[in-house]
C-alpha cells in the first residue's frame, strides 16, 4: 500500500513542480519516487499476504512481482521521455503526472481482491491514457486514436461492470474469496453467474486487445505518440493480464469446463489475426501493434491452461515482451527522428551507420520472435510448456505455426538493418543521447540474462 | 404492484419513443422522461439515494449536456452517417441474441432468493453511508485519484498551447 500512496503523492508533487517551472527536477524526482515504491514492495515480500482494508487489496507474491515489473518498465519509459515530450508541448509535468497515475491504476489492478478495486484500477489506468493518447492536439491521427480508445474503453468498461453486477447478483459478494466459496459451495451455480463470466471475459479481452475485440488496437497504437504506445502495450497490458489471471485462477477454476472452450477460441483467433495481419504491414509501428495482439494470444495460454505455475510463466513472458517492446519503440523514436517515417525502409542500412543501435534492436526482435538465448524464447517455452501440461496438443501446433510466421516479420527489420543499402543522402549516424543508450543497453542486457538464466525471475513465484 | 406495472410500462414506452422519434431533441427529451421513470423505480425499491443521484446527475446534468451538444452539432440529413440495411439487420440479430441470452438467464432466477432480496433497507442514505465509509473506504478514497486524473486531463486538453507545435 505504501507504494501506491507514494506514487499518488509523487504525481501531485510533480504537478507543483510544473506550477513553479522546475522542469529540470521532474525526471529525477519521478525516478526517486519509483525507486521508493519498489523499496516498499521489496520490503513487503516476506510478510504474510492477507487481504487488507476489509479484503480490498492483497499483496501476495503475484501482485508484488508484477507491480515491480510495471514500475521498472515505467521507469525505463520515463527515462526515454526526457526529450520526447519537450518537442510536443509545454505541459511536461502534467504528462509525468498522468503516466504516474496510470501506473497507480495498474498497481491497483495487480493487487485487487475485490471487484470494486478492479474497476477503479482499470478506470484510473484508462482515463489517464485517454488523455495521453490525445496529447498531440494538432495531429489528426492522435485525436482519432484518443477518441476511438475512449469510446471503446467506455464500451468495454460497460461490459465489465455488467459482468460484475451479474456475478454479484448470483453470489452476493464482490470479494474474490467470497466468490470462490460461492462457486465451491453451491450445488448448482446460478445461470446469472455464467452470464457474468462471459461479460467479464468480453470486457477483459477488450482491455488486453485480444481478437475479436482487437479492432481498436492498431489504430490507437499507431495514432498515439510512440512513447505512450510503449507504455500502453507494456504496463497497461501486463496489469490487465494480472487482473485476468487473478480472477480466473482464484475464482473460476472449478468452472473451467464452461469457459475454456470460449477462451480457447479467442486464443486461436487472436494468434492468427495478430500474426497474419502483422505480416502485411509496411509500417514498423503498426507491425508492433499487431504483434502485441499476437503476444496477447500467447500470454492467454497461461489462463487457458491455468495452474500453479501460470503466474511465473506469465511473469517471464511479460518481462521478455515488455523489455523487447521498450527497446523496439525506443529505437523507433530515434529512427523516426532522423528519417521522419516509421516504415521498414527507414531501418535500411542502420547497421553501418550505427552498429550499436542495430545490435540492440536485433536482440529485441530475436526476443520477440522467440529465438533461443533471449528472454522471449524462455517466455514462449514456458507458455508452450503450460499448454503441454494441459495436454492441449492442437493449441500447441497452432501456436508453433504462428511462432514461425512471427519469425518472418520480426527478422524483416533485422534483414533491412544489416543487408539493405541505406538511402544515399543519409550518411551521418544518429545523435543518441546518454539516456537512450543507458535504457536500451539495460533492457538488452536484461533480455539476454533472462534468456540464459531465467531462474533470476522464476525463483520469485 | 399496479404502480410498478404502470411505471414499467411507461419506462419501456418512453425508451422506445427515444429510439423511434426522428427529431434528436425530442429523442433526448424522451430519454429524460425515461430516466425519471427509472428514478420512480428506485424509490419503489426503497433505494432513495440511488433515486436522488439518478434524478440529479442523469436527468439533470447529463441530459443538459446532451441537449447542449445536440444544439452545437449541426444535425441534418447530409451529415447523417451511412446506415446500410445489412448493418441494421446485423445489429438487430446481435441485439436479439443478447436479449435472448439474458432473458434466458433471468427467467431461471428465483426471486425469493435471499441474495436477490437482500437487505431491504440498504438503499437508505444512512445505511449506504455506513457501508461506504467502513467496508468500501479504500475504493472511496482512491476514486479521488480518478477524479483528479480526469480533472487534469480536461484542463490539459482544453488549455491553449502557447507555442506552435
Amino acid at each position: 500500500m505504501g507504494a501506491i500512496i507514494t506514487l499518488s503523492i509523487l504525481g501531485i508533487i510533480l504537478l507543483y513542480f510544473g506550477l513553479y517551472n522546475a522542469k529540470k527536477a521532474l525526471l529525477p524526482t519521478a525516478l526517486i519516487g519509483l525507486l521508493v515504491a519498489i523499496g516498499f514492495y521489496v520490503s513487503q515480500w516476506n510478510t504474510v499476504p492477507d487481504p487488507i482494508f476489509n479484503g480490498m487489496v492483497v499483496f501476495d507474491h503475484l501482485a508484488i512481482s508484477f507491480s515491480i515489473l510495471c514500475i521498472v518498465i515505467t521507469g525505463l519509459i520515463l527515462l526515454l521521455s526526457k526529450e520526447y515530450f519537450r518537442t510536443m508541448s509545454e505541459h511536461i509535468a502534467e504528462y509525468y503526472t498522468l503516466i504516474l497515475f496510470s501506473l497507480v491504476g495498474a498497481l491497483l489492478v495487480n493487487c485487487y481482491h475485490n471487484f470494486a478495486m478492479l474497476f477503479i484500477g482499470i478506470e484510473i489506468m484508462s482515463v489517464a491514457l485517454y488523455i495521453l493518447v490525445g496529447i498531440r492536439k494538432n495531429d489528426l491521427a492522435s485525436n482519432e486514436a484518443s477518441m476511438k480508445y475512449f469510446l471503446m474503453g467506455a464500451f468495454s468498461t460497460g461490459f465489465l461492470l455488467f459482468g460484475i453486477t451479474l456475478m454479484y447478483g448470483a453470489s452476493g459478494t464482490f470479494d474474490l474469496v467470497g466468490l470462490r466459496n460461492y462457486v465451491n459451495g453451491v450445488s448448482a451455480v446460478s445461470p446469472l453467474f455464467y452470464g457474468g463470466i462471459l461479460l467479464m471475459l468480453c470486457g477483459l479481452c477488450f482491455k488486453i486487445g485480444a481478437a475479436p475485440f482487437h479492432f481498436w488496437t492498431p489504430d490507437v497504437y499507431d495514432g498515439a505518440p510512440i512513447l505512450i504506445t510503449s507504455f500502453m502495450s507494456t504496463v497497461v497490458k501486463i496489469a490487465c493480464f494480472v487482473g485476468f489471471l487473478r480472477l480466473f485462477s482464484t475464482v473460476l477454476v472449478p468452472l473451467d469446463g464452461f469457459w475454456t472452450p470460449v477462451l480457447l477460441t479467442i486464443v486461436v483467433i487472436t494468434l492468427f489475426t495478430g500474426n497474419i495481419t502483422a505480416l502485411m504491414q509496411s509500417s514498423f509501428k503498426r507491425m508492433m501493434a499487431y504483434s502485441s495482439i499476437s503476444h496477447a494470444g500467447y500470454m492467454l495460454f497461461a489462463i487457458v491452461a491455468v495452474s500453479v505455475s501460470s503466474g511465473s510463466s506469465m511473469l517471464v513472458y511479460a518481462s521478455a515482451y515488455s523489455l523487447a517492446s521498450v527497446i523496439a519503440f525506443g529505437a523507433l523514436i530515434l529512427v523516426k527522428r532522423r528519417t521522419g517515417s516509421d516504415n521498414f525502409e527507414s531501418f535500411n542500412g542502420l547497421a553501418k551507420r550505427d552498429p550499436w543501435l542495430a545490435l540492440v534492436l536485433s536482440i529485441a526482435m530475436f526476443s520477440l520472435a522467440g529465438i533461443p538465448l533471449t528472454a522471449g524464447f524462455m517466455g514462449k517455452f514456458m507458455m508452450f510448456n503450460q499448454a503441454m501440461g494441459a495436454f492441449n496438443v492442437t493449441l500447441l501446433v497452432l501456436a508453433a505455426i504462428n511462432a514461425a510466421i512471427g519469425v518472418y516479420y520480426y527478422l524483416h527489420v533485422v534483414v533491412n538493418m544489416y543487408f539493405k543499402a541505406p538511402a544515399a543522402q543519409e550518411e551521418k549516424g544518429l545523435e543518441i543521447s546518454a539516456n537512450y543508450k543507458v535504457v536500451l543497453t539495460i533492457a538488452a542486457l536484461l533480455t539476454i540474462v533472462l534468456g540464459v538464466y531465467p531462474d533470476v525471475i522464476l525463483s520469485f513465484l | 404492484m399496479s404502480v410498478f406495472y404502470l411505471v414499467a410500462f411507461l419506462s419501456i414506452f418512453f425508451a422506445l419513443m427515444t429510439i423511434f422519434t426522428k427529431n434528436p431533441v425530442h429523442s433526448v427529451l424522451y430519454l429524460v422522461i425515461t430516466f425519471f421513470t427509472l428514478s420512480i423505480h428506485y424509490i419503489l425499491l426503497n433505494a432513495q439515494f440511488l433515486a436522488v443521484v439518478n434524478f440529479i446527475v442523469y436527468m439533470g446534468a447529463i441530459m443538459v449536456l446532451f441537449l447542449f451538444v445536440l444544439m452545437l452539432l449541426n444535425l441534418n440529413a447530409e451529415t447523417e452517417p451511412m446506415k446500410s440495411n445489412l448493418v441494421k439487420i446485423m445489429g438487430a440479430v446481435a441485439g436479439m441474441c443478447l436479449i435472448a441470452t439474458l432473458l434466458g438467464a433471468f427467467r431461471v432466477i428465483e426471486p425469493s432468493n435471499i441474495i436477490v432480496q437482500g437487505d431491504a433497507d440498504v438503499g437508505l442514505v444512512k445505511n449506504l453511508g455506513k457501508v461506504l465509509f467502513n467496508e468500501f473506504l479504500l475504493p472511496f478514497e482512491i476514486s479521488s485519484i480518478l477524479l483528479l486524473t480526469a480533472m487534469i486531463g480536461a484542463v490539459l486538453l482544453a488549455k491553449k498551447e502557447d507555442r506552435k507545435a
